[in-house]
């Protein structure tokens, strides 16, 4: 067993990111694949129910993910001495004109991605998708309404294969570091 | 084609792991609300079609796995972080043994599940049946959702556990 804190670290932040990616990748392979055709083997209302309730606790994991691997990145670049307390506040090795540092900006860049999907699913289509209609709705209303639903839900699945997308591409970047980078 | 294998390692144990919790602490919880009957019937659809992608993942980590492991070699190894070696005597070596062992645990904990437990929980009552044959079916079915599980519990223990192992690697191993 390792015993200095040093090394001890290096396990933690490396376990740490690995687990909050397996989460995003595998979480949302799962939901697409697995929970989202189960769903449909139930009543539609029961199968609303059931959307709503694996999907308001799927996001939960979605961002305790994306904050873990971005923090966790963070503390790795700095342990490995690519991140400094002084400006620019990283080395040489994170430049645009080292592959290993156009590697690491592509990656930070499609997570920032993700991050500007998963807001888009939280804060705009989910409340469509859970919005409840008033009494005295008019029938045109409610067909207005579940159109939007539809509509909405159209774009979460959307959203949700090319985010699944950019993740698997992100960890091909993130295992190609190894060997210096890809780009 | 080392860059695109250990793509495919990290692929599948996120599919398998991110899988693993996703079934724990999404779909487990979202099951408290259903009906019984209901409940029965997306295990079934979600079980059957999780274990063949959970099978499926488990089998690319362990191929890719296999054969980054025999892409090593020591003069990669004596460049890395605290220059492991390739040896029992070596914590780079111990570590990457349990990690075999921990793969053939979750391997034989998934064939079970998938092969035997799954199967077992289909209730087989028939009209012609007696009421205390109906009564020990069910309760058979009763035992093996909660083989189930149990099975469910310790593939997810022990694949956190296995992630732990495979990052440590990248310090040198853990014992």
């Amino acid at each position: 067993m390792p015993t200095d804190l040093d090394t001890w670290l290096h396990i933690i932040y490396a376990y740490l990111h690995d687990i909050s990616i397996a989460v995003y990748i595998g979480g949302a392979v799962a939901m697409e694949f697995v929970l989202g055709p189960a769903q449909g083997s139930i009543p539609p209302a029961q199968a609303q129910v059931m959307g709503q309730k694996t999907a308001d606790r799927f996001l939960w994991l979605v961002w305790g993910s994306l904050s873990l691997i971005i923090v966790t990145a963070f503390f790795r670049l700095q342990h490995m001495g690519y991140i400094t307390s002084d400006w620019p506040f990283f080395e040489s090795g994170l430049a645009l004109s080292e592959d290993y540092g156009r590697t690491i900006w592509t990656m930070f860049a499609l997570w920032c991605v993700l991050c500007v999907n998963g807001a888009i699913m939280t804060f705009y289509l989910r409340p469509r998708l859970a919005g409840r209609l008033k009494a005295g709705t008019t029938s045109a209303g409610v067909q207005a309404s579940q159109q939007a639903k539809m509509e909405a839900a159209k774009w979460i699945e959307r959203i949700t294969r090319a985010d699944l997308v950019i993740a698997v591409f992100i960890a091909l970047l993130g295992a190609s570091l190894k060997w210096g980078g890809l780009l | 084609m080392e860059t695109l294998l250990a793509t495919l390692h990290v692929a599948g144990w996120a599919v398998y792991v991110g899988g693993a919790v996703t079934m724990e602490w999404v779909l487990r919880y979202a099951q408290r609300t259903m009906p019984p009957s209901q409940t029965a019937v997306v295990c079934k659809h979600a079980g059957s079609r999780y274990r063949w992608f959970a099978l499926g993942a488990l089998a690319v980590t362990g191929l890719s796995g296999l054969f980054l492991l025999f892409a090593l070699d020591q003069d990669d190894l004596a460049s890395r972080f605290s220059s492991p070696e390739l040896s029992l005597a070596d914590p780079y070596g111990r570590t990457l043994l349990l990690l075999g062992v921990a793969w053939l645990i979750l391997f034989a904990v998934l064939s079970s599940m998938a092969f035997w437990l799954h199967p077992a929980q289909a209730r087989r009552s028939r009209p012609e049946m007696s009421r205390e044959e109906i009564q020990s079916e069910r309760e058979r079915v009763g035992r093996a959702i909660k083989r189930m599980e149990w099975a469910l519990r310790t593939e997810l223990v022990v694949s956190v556990l296995a992630v732990g192992l495979g990052a440590s690697l990248h310090a040198g191993g853990l014992f």
